[in-house]
């Protein structure tokens, strides 16, 4: 099961990294039965998580692939390795993680954030957690920041009570891949009544020429409590196409506030099929900040069902989407209870050819009184050889529903960067400034790192498409 | 969504039937070889008819699938239903007959009762100018050429859509209007078309060109038939299904205002489709009342540079009706315009699916468009699905946008209307009925207008009287 790779070392991109790993354990090529036991067999999982997997795995292998977005069938499950681990251990403190990996991460930044004021540091290193503090403090509160395959071994009842209750394995063919081979992932419970201070923060990366990355991901917030969890993403380029398949399940039970943050810059050959879903009992409050750059294909439509009274949901998505790029994002909304609300605000850039697609859904089903809901979507489109699609699905079924939905598709007025040039800036600069400044609304609900990092994100991706 | 509905009492278990499923059981080949034989039509049609069932036989009922989770057809129960095969009366379309006197303010009247003809005529001035109102089976005796080189191919008819298909092989009767180039008449085309004989389909093709520059209006009454047998409720349903094309040459300018006010067991399939030459302008106003089940589709094609669409749609649903309706609207030429809006009013446990789509093709610089689909859920049950949906290819746009929204009766403008003294009665009449208005205004006879505007209002007092007995 050993195997040492190649030597690749493509650097075009700042984020766009390679290291040379020697793989400890690895499956085959291709997806089999076999392939789902033989990784809960290295994980050395209970039996029902050995049961769940292979239920899912019989569901994805019976589903249809999904027709209504293109481009899913150029991917061939025969070609990826569904599980590898990079080191044999789960590490204890930075020093211990391997010099090389952790070169890797230096040149992410993961270490500043630390220490700054970043409260935890999950660090994904193709399909195992590798890298993992928690702050004292933080275990003192009680609350568990760890990998998913660690919280599994040591607190089994909560993920067995909570795991694929918000996303089941049937819920469509990418979530049923995920739940038969999944590895790794962020697992976060904080107790009835606790406020974490600061945001958890968790990178992943994909590093390893067809490597599947199928993370899972469980954020479980008990009664009154608080937390704010923060992925970005960043992955090498190769030229054939990487699968990234992933599922987050947030449970927000009530009076709890949560808030999920990702920045996904992977790399443009990978195929960015995620699952992402929180319930939101009464009173909580549930919001998503969910940013899409990188990436050959993302379809993501980050979820929030407002199962209890006075449940609030705000999701902000925002996708740029460049030169082979789809960006098939948007999000949902599914009011179940009364007096629950929400707003979806969705910002696309599309340029150089890119394709970007808001799709998304507005439901207040019946007993669902007095919900009030807004979705707003803005497209602009720098040249015209990209597209903009949107496609918002609205289906109200109750009678004192407030609902308003507007959206708008345009280029960059030529006034404004005129106006920008004439006051010393470039066409390039005055373009990029201006992108800016759309995506704010995203961007302001970041912490600062991160806004600082997105936004240099948006300017290399306007350099690359103007230089 | 699962809930099976116990309103089909069937003898035999049926089998379990999906949402998109349509069955009817008259439309097979042997049906088009009829229709051709029974009318000695050339062979050239007969292939149309086979041709467009094999397209019809291949497809899905919707092929759209952004769409294809909301279509719900359920309701419509056709398996008995037999089209209509015999020559309808042709006569009537005889150029004698095109002498009748047309009423005031009209200029031309077409009136049919099923797949028949009862009266058919156009003003003086409209013959003078020498315009065509005729039957397809006058057409055809009369310029057969010509009348193949219009239909050839399917025309308008969209290849890709199931429905459409359904018209072109199956349709046994047909009209169509043309008005030379340059001719402007302010008096209104009247095409009444009455239907829902129990158990009956009727399949229907209403064919419109426009020469460059002309300039007229066109008033569709779809009602109840005001035959016996239609007459007593008793009996199943029966199937109206129409397609019209629309062809407008450069400057040319169509008010098309459609008043559908069918019986409670039609179930009406649509299809309208307009290609607008440049500089050419369409205006739909459409008001949906009547009808079980109702699946409408308008595309409209903005082929020519400074062309323009206006399209102002209006549904009033009660009881368990269920109003399916699409549009799209592909932007080609440049400096084109549309300006589409949808509004609903519902009530008891009616729905309406309103799905849109407006394309913007790479061609379509300065382009202007907007969609707007709202809607008013004034009961419980009631169930409102938006879909406005956007294809961009060229973002030199004058305008890309869209906006939905639906609400409640605005307390606000009840509370206005009710401190100025009106009762909340009244008042709740007065801000449905000024919701739906904007189509009421669009309607170009006096006598249609005030007859849309007492059918709305019959339908709210009738709401009202069912919830005060509920």
């Amino acid at each position: 099961m050993t195997a040492t790779r190649e030597i690749v070392t493509d650097r075009r991109e700042e984020f766009a990294f390679h290291d040379d790993i020697v793989y400890l354990a690895e499956t085959k090529r291709g997806l089999t039965r076999e392939t789902v036991e033989e990784i809960s067999g290295f994980k050395k999982e209970p039996d029902w998580m050995l049961q769940f997997r292979l239920r899912a795995y019989e569901h994805f292998v019976q589903r249809a692939m999904p027709t209504w977005t293109d481009g899913l069938d150029r991917i061939d499950f025969d070609k990826i390795v569904y599980y590898r681990k990079p080191s044999d251990r789960e590490e204890k403190s930075w020093d211990d993680v391997p010099d090389q990996i952790k070169a890797t991460f230096e040149r992410l930044g993961i270490p500043e954030a630390e220490r700054k004021f970043l409260a935890g540091v999950g660090a994904q290193y193709d399909s195992e957690v590798v890298y993992h503090s928690v702050k004292e403090e933080l275990t003192k509160i009680g609350v568990v920041f760890m990998g998913t395959d660690q919280a599994l071994i040591e607190y089994p009842d909560i993920v067995k009570k909570y795991i694929g209750t918000i996303v089941p394995p049937e819920d469509n063919k990418f979530a049923a891949l995920n739940s038969a081979v999944w590895s790794g992932g962020s697992f976060v419970y904080v107790p009835k009544g606790v406020e974490v201070p600061l945001p958890l923060q968790a990178y992943f990366r994909i590093n390893g020429e067809n490597t599947g990355q199928f993370e899972r991901t469980l954020i479980v917030v008990e009664e009154g409590a608080k937390v704010h969890y923060i992925e970005g993403c960043t992955a090498p380029i190769y030229a054939t196409d990487s699968l990234h398949a992933a599922v987050v399940e947030v449970v927000a039970l009530p009076g709890s506030k949560v808030r999920y943050t990702t920045i996904q810059n992977w790399s443009n050959d990978v195929y960015n099929l995620v699952t992402k879903r929180a319930h939101a009992y009464a009173n909580s409050t549930v919001e998503w900040i969910d940013a899409n750059t990188g990436s050959r294909k993302t379809v993501k439509y980050p979820s929030i069902y407002l199962r209890g009274e006075n449940a609030t949901a705000d999701i902000i998505s925002v996708a740029v989407a460049g030169k082979g790029q789809h960006q098939d994002t948007g999000a949902k909304a599914i009011h179940l209870a009364p007096n629950t609300k929400s707003r979806i605000v969705s910002k696309s850039v599309s340029k150089d050819g890119g394709r970007a697609t808001y799709r998304g859904q507005l439901k207040v089903s019946p007993g669902a009184t007095n919900v009030v809901a807004s979705v707003r979507c803005d497209a602009l489109m720098l040249d015209d050889i990209s597209r903009s699609d949107t496609y918002p699905y609205i289906d109200i079924q109750e009678d004192d529903t407030t609902m308003t939905h507007e959206a708008t598709v345009g280029k960059i007025s030529a006034e404004q960067v005129f106006y920008l040039m004439s006051r010393g800036l470039t066409e390039n600069e005055a373009q990029n400034l201006i992108v800016q400044g759309f995506l704010e609304v995203f961007t302001k609900e970041l912490p600062m790192e991160y806004a600082i990092e997105f936004n240099r994100l948006v300017k290399l991706e306007m350099e690359g498409s103007l230089g | 969504m699962t809930l099976a509905r116990p309103t089909r009492a069937t003898t035999a278990r049926a089998p379990r039937r999906a949402p998109a499923d349509l069955p009817f059981v008259f439309a097979d080949r042997g049906l088009a070889q009829a229709l051709a034989a029974e009318r000695d039509e050339p062979a050239w049609l007969r292939q149309e008819r086979l041709a467009a069932f094999a397209a019809f036989d291949s497809l899905p009922v919707e092929s759209n699938q952004l769409y294809t989770p909301y279509i719900d057809l359920r309701a419509a129960d056709l398996f008995a239903v037999r089209p209509y095969i015999r020559t309808a009366s042709a006569s009537a379309s005889s150029p004698d007959a095109l002498a009748v006197a047309v009423p005031a303010g009209t200029s031309g009247l077409i009136e049919l009762d099923e797949d028949g003809v009862s009266l058919i005529g156009l003003s003086e001035a409209a013959r003078a100018r020498g315009v065509v109102l005729e039957t397809f089976g006058s057409a055809l005796a009369r310029d057969t050429a010509a009348f193949r080189a219009e239909l050839e191919g399917g025309a308008l008819l969209l290849a890709s859509d199931k429905l459409a298909m359904l018209t072109r092989a199956f349709w046994s009767q047909g009209v169509r209007l043309v008005i030379p180039d340059g001719v402007a008449l302010d008096e209104p085309f009247v095409l009444r078309w009455a239907a829902g004989a129990s158990d009956r389909a009727l399949l229907t093709r209403t064919f419109v060109r426009l020469g460059k520059g002309a300039k007229v209006a066109l008033v569709e009454d779809l009602g109840p038939s005001r035959r016996p047998a239609a007459a007593s409720a008793i009996g199943g349903q029966s199937l109206f299904a129409g397609t019209l094309e629309i062809h407008l040459a450069a400057d040319a300018e169509l008010r098309v205002a459609s008043i559908q006010d069918f019986g409670p067991t039609q179930i009406v399939l649509q299809h309208r489709q307009a290609a607008i030459g440049a500089g050419a302008n369409l205006h739909w106003a459409l008001a949906q009342l009547g009808g079980r089940l109702v699946r409408s589709r308008v595309d409209n094609r903005l082929d020519g540079d400074r062309s323009s669409v206006e399209q102002v749609e209006i549904v009033f649903g009660a009881n368990d009706q269920l109003f399916d309706l699409t549009s799209y609207t592909r932007h080609v030429g440049r400096d084109t315009t549309g300006n589409l809006l949808s509004k609903g009013v519902l009530i008891d446990a009616a729905r309406t699916y309103m799905k849109g789509m407006i394309t913007i093709d790479k061609t379509a610089v300065g382009t202007d468009s907007f969609l707007g689909e709202f809607g008013m859920n004034l009961s419980k049950k009631t169930r409102s699905v938006a879909i406005p949906s956007l294809e961009i290819d060229q973002p030199d746009c004058r305008r890309a946008a869209h906006s939905s929204s639906v609400g409640p009766i605005d307390e606000t403008q009840l509370f206005y209307l009710e401190s100025r003294g009106i009762p909340p009665d009244e008042a709740r009449k007065f801000i449905v009925l000024g919701f739906l208005e904007p189509v009421v205004a669009r309607v170009p006879l006096d006598d249609e207008r005030e007859r849309l505007r007492g059918l709305l209002e019959a339908k709210w007092n009738a709401g009202l009287e069912g919830a005060a007995a509920a």
